[in-house]
């Protein structure tokens, strides 16, 4: 048996147990999601079991071409769709060779192979590198969606680009709060970080984001002071607060399947108190930037080098906190290291974590299953490390949740695409490239005009979305079930996305970005070909006949004999596609 | 001041329904539940001949209300600068805003808007502002003991930003599915001609607007946005534009797409009715610029004056301003969020003068929490209680509700670093509001539904 069965294999004796595990006590449970527990994922499971006895001779009917027997759901794609399904998960867009290229391998080696591709140039070099540290940006974040948009729309490992922006929505920072010189090089050093992390340990990610200027700016705590008796003053708290709350454990205790822990009279357990606030917040403090051997006006060198301790303001005393005590003496860095040791050795951590990781990929409610079977890789990858990012990944991704097509198929599953994923979408799947290189996209958080959605730019440390967020009167809350990303979606948001995207299409507002639709004109001829091929890698074939059907007609208005007639094709078509709610929510 | 007798608001709300139930019964025979409540909100909207609106400014990120209503006597001047020396406003600076209440405040308090409010003392001094001292989120009136016993339930995660701006809107934490604005709207909507217009933000998505029924709609500063590709030929094709529009608002099976379209198909509906309404509307007033409260704001007036083109007689606006999380920097940041606060409310103000309605509309203030009053060097931590203005023609003004807490860490009042234990909640306030609009005291518990917790039920102030 290969390492592939193995995994698959264990991924059913999880879900074995994770459906036992489904009748906890204190969870909101949603009628549809039942359904979804109860029974495709048992269907499911069948499956992939059925089809790894018949060691691959199960056929899932779709239009393999392939001579050899086709492989189960759930190790490679058996179609277009389900390679498209994928990418839309694990990628913010994808091409036309992406989907071919998926269609020869198994999903796993694919993510094996993202996990060797080499990073491109970083965030921080690249504003080096573009002249960005001349000293007219020092006080300005000028060159920092410039990166941002070059990496997301232009760097060749995109599912390292995929999970930089899942964690950028997960452990916030924002320019707009970063009160700073440089801001744009304290930003990009923090991406960095995600970057350098993404595929590495969320423990390592906590350490290095905890010590980055960016997020002593952010959540204050660059220049806490210990406690002054004779002012009467106290450690800032923020950072405490938002790292248990927000970056690792939450607010509730959980069980390991997502569900709220409840006490004996029906109430949610808190996980922490507003001593433990105070008590974690004396390890952030004495922390500032590391100045040395630089000379003012300071450059941006500072915003990359961890923050240092100042003696003199680090409370030395000890901190008491989630049931932990550091002892008295222990140094500023030591106390750090340990308190993030014990906040992530928290029980909730590997769920809290892992189920938003699951939302901004997959599915905005996934099974109690699911989300205990990735709660268990994260805490534990099989070889006893917690926090394995690589492992988390492939249990998110390789999760018959996530793979069998009849998951598509019930109405409470999936997500909103995230306004910047739509964008991203249609970039990268028509490769779209800046030619000056300045990659001059800008600032997309204007709701009536662009995307009401940029990264980095967040309103709060709470996200442009929150993970429980429930859109009020809805069928979703009716159900009890998150939208996340309806949080920012609203009547002037759905008209301003659509025009934004009807203009960048035709190659307008967002500098000079192109798409290369010379595989669109060759198709443009015939417009169900073309419409066939948007679907695919745009939409992941997930428009139904129908309004494929309505769109191809309305296509056939716009005559094609002409280079500007079927580009006029092309942009209606992709418009068209990009409006419709089917495409909008990704199954 | 009001004063209601102790209810039970359960049996009182039961009476009132089963009145109005027989009430309709008898008019239409068997009815519907839904039919029922959808029959009730036009009953209690039947009596609202007149126009009124009530416009919420939340302050996002908790408000430091130490520096923002500033005792001013020497004594409690002094005691505060002993727990925030360094955030200290300078006495002189205060001098020309000390507040001048009808009624003074007992033991020689007295209280000075911060600088950057400065445009809101004269609508105070004209008697048309009040200020709420120590109000906040509470499930029952609760005292320090009580608090310290753990004796009487709290409002769940406190000192959490996200919880606690739902539980204000809401009166529950996060993913909460209606707040108060909402359910004011649910009595009102179906008298309200389009019930689309009842519950309006002008800022993002609040749960404070969402009803059991009402729905928030939500425009831009620049008002509601068209969808370009349906006014006009897509890519010079009409069959194109007429798909684009029944694209956007088809029902679909997957409930995330459906919503989605449910969207879609209010922005393409309300659009044409908001921008020709709109396009009839002139203020004069002048609104401060790069102010994004004073845009919203102006946006808000824009839509009252608009109020006979929409159809409306009850509405709830939304506005807000980010950035009031002063943890860091609050000397250098917190006085900016005043002015912006004081400029664009007062121009609020005058716009409902020069709209005739400046009776009919009544803005308040709302924030997360207030926060600490002991400084953490350089700024204060999340807290609890807050000071809070209301404003309009409605208001009985130049006074202050409620009672000065006292200045401690460790207090009376406090919890602890001077973090306020509300000594008003956000039912009692929004109570008060909600009886001026016109809901019935048997309706209270609807829209607040703690209320019944509390003897007083009238704060007194509108």
């Amino acid at each position: 048996m290969n390492s592939i069965s193995r995994e698959i294999l264990s991924t059913s004796a999880q879900l074995e147990s994770g459906l036992n595990a489904i009748a906890l006590p204190g969870r909101k449970k949603s009628p549809t999601l039942d359904l979804l527990e109860r029974s495709p994922s048992a269907v499911a499971g069948l499956t992939l079991l059925s089809g790894l006895a018949a060691c691959g001779g199960g056929g899932s009917g779709s239009a393999a071409v392939s001579s050899t027997p086709t492989p189960p759901p759930g190790i490679s794609p058996a179609s277009v769709a389900d390679a498209g399904r994928f990418l839309a998960q694990a990628t913010l867009g994808y091409t036309r060779a992406d989907l071919t290229a998926l269609q020869q391998m198994k999903y796993s080696d694919w993510i094996d192979a993202q996990f060797a591709t080499p990073r491109t140039q970083s965030h921080w070099d690249w504003l080096i590198a573009n002249g960005y540290g001349n000293a007219n940006n020092i006080n300005n974040s000028v060159g920092l969606d410039n990166t941002i948009w070059r990496k997301l729309i232009g760097s060749n490992d995109p599912l390292r680009q995929r999970m930089v922006l899942a964690l950028s929505e997960l452990c916030v920072v924002s320019v707009l709060g970063i009160n700073a010189q440089w801001r744009q090089f304290s930003v990009a050093n923090y991406l960095d970080i995600l970057e350098t992390n993404a595929f590495g340990n969320y423990r390592t990610l906590l350490q290095q984001i905890s010590l980055s200027p960016a997020m002593g700016y952010y959540l204050t705590f660059r220049g806490s002071v210990k406690a002054n008796p004779n002012t009467g003053s106290e450690p800032d708290e923020n950072y405490a607060r938002e790292l248990m709350q927000l970056f690792t454990i939450g607010l509730i205790k959980l069980n390991t399947d997502g569900s709220l822990q409840s006490d004996a009279n029906g109430a949610a357990v808190e996980t922490y108190t507003q001593s433990d606030v105070s008590g974690l917040a004396r390890v952030f403090t004495g922390w500032n930037l590391d100045l040395s051997g630089l000379v003012s006006p300071y450059p941006p060198d500072y915003q990359q080098r961890p923050m240092v301790s100042v003696a003199a303001n680090y409370e030395s005393g000890s901190k008491s906190f989630l049931g932990a005590t550091i002892p008295a003496g222990t140094s500023a860095i030591n106390s750090i290291t340990m308190a993030l040791d014990a906040i992530f050795a928290h029980p909730n951590l590997p769920t809290f974590v892992g189920k938003q990781l699951i939302q901004r990929l997959v599915t905005s409610n996934p099974s109690s299953g699911y989300i205990a079977r990735v709660s268990n890789v994260f805490a534990d990858n099989g070889a006893g490390v917690r926090g394995d990012l690589r492992a988390v990944i492939k249990a998110i991704l390789l999760d018959f949740e996530a793979r069998d097509p009849a998951t598509a198929t019930n109405p409470a599953y999936g997500k909103l695409r995230e306004p910047v994923v739509r964008f991203l979408n249609w970039a990268r799947a028509f490769d779209a490239k800046s030619p000056s290189g300045v990659w001059g996209v800008g600032d997309l958080s204007d709701t009536a005009t662009r995307l009401g959605h940029s990264p980095m730019r967040s309103g709060s440390v709470f996200n442009f979305f929150r993970p429980g967020y429930v859109p009020p009167s809805t069928a979703l809350s009716a159900q009890g079930l998150t939208g996340p990303e309806f949080q920012i979606t609203n009547e002037s948001s759905v008209a301003g996305y659509v025009n934004y995207m009807q203009r960048v299409i035709v190659g307008a507002g967002a500098g000079d970005l192109a798409a290369d639709y010379s595989s669109l004109l060759a198709l443009a001829a015939s417009s169900a070909k073309l419409l066939a091929e948007i679907n695919e890698v745009l939409a992941a074939s997930q428009l139904s006949s129908s309004t494929l059907s309505n769109i191809q007609t309305a296509m056939d208005t716009i005559p094609a004999s002409t280079t500007n007639g079927a580009l006029n094709r092309i942009y209606a078509a992709l418009t068209l596609v990009m409006a419709s709610p089917e495409y909008i929510a990704q199954k | 001041m009001n004063y209601f007798p102790k209810i039970e608001p359960d049996n009182a709300s039961r009476r009132e329904f089963l009145k109005r139930t027989a009430v309709l019964s008898a008019a239409a025979g068997a009815t519907p539940w839904a039919v029922s409540l959808a029959a009730m909100g036009e009953a209690a909207a039947a009596t609202a001949t007149d126009y009124k609106a009530l416009v919420c400014v939340f302050l996002y990120g908790g408000n430091d209300y130490a520096n923002t209503l500033v005792p001013y006597d020497q004594p409690s001047y002094n005691l505060q600068q002993t727990f925030r020396a360094n955030l200290a406003i300078d006495r002189t600076a205060l001098a020309p805003l000390v507040l001048n209440p009808t009624t003074s405040l007992p033991d020689g308090r007295q209280y000075a808007l911060a600088p950057g409010l400065d445009p809101l003392l004269p609508i105070f001094n004209a008697g048309k502002m009040s200020i709420l001292l120590n109000v906040g989120t509470l499930i029952q009136p609760t005292t320090k003991a009580q608090y310290t016993a753990g004796s009487v339930p709290l409002p769940p995660k406190l000192f959490s930003h996200n919880d606690q701006q739902s539980f204000w809107q809401s009166s529950s934490p996060e993913g909460a599915s209606s707040g108060w604005g909402g359910r004011l709207g649910d009595l009102f909507a179906a008298g309200n001609g389009n019930a689309t217009f009842t519950c309006i933000s002008v800022s993002g998505n609040a749960v404070y607007l969402s009803g059991k029924t009402a729905v928030q709609y939500q425009v831009a500063t620049s008002g509601s946005v068209p969808v370009n590709g349906i006014q006009s030929p897509l890519f010079g094709s009409l069959a194109c534009s007429n798909l684009l529009q029944s694209l956007m608002t088809a029902p679909n099976s997957n409930l995330f797409a459906n919503e989605y379209a449910r969207v879609g198909s209010r922005s393409i509906a309300a659009n044409a009715q908001v921008s020709s309404a709109l396009s009839g509307v002139t203020i004069t007033t002048a609104f401060p610029t790069s102010n994004s409260l004073a845009d919203q704001l102006k946006m808000v007036a824009r839509l009252i004056g608009a109020r006979n083109a929409l159809g409306p007689k009850r509405q709830v606006f939304f506005v807000s301003v980010s950035g009031f999380d002063t943890h860091d920097g609050l000397l250098a940041v917190h006085p900016g969020l005043m002015a912006t606060v004081g400029n664009a409310m007062s121009a609020f103000y005058q716009a409902t003068i020069e709209l005739g309605v400046s009776n009919q509309v009544t803005a308040f203030t709302a924030s997360d929490f207030g926060r600490t009053l002991v400084s953490n060097n350089d700024g204060s931590d999340h807290g609890w209680g807050n000071m809070h203005f209301v404003v309009g023609d409605s208001v009985k003004g130049r006074s202050f509700i409620g009672t000065p807490p006292v200045i401690a860490n460790g207090g009376p009042d406090d919890v602890g670093q001077g973090r306020l234990l509300p000594a008003l909640s956000v039912d009692q306030f929004g109570a008060t509001i909600a009886s001026w609009f016109g809901v019935s005291a048997g309706d209270l518990s609807t829209v607040l539904p703690n209320i019944g917790h509390y003897s007083q039920t009238n704060l007194g102030f509108l």
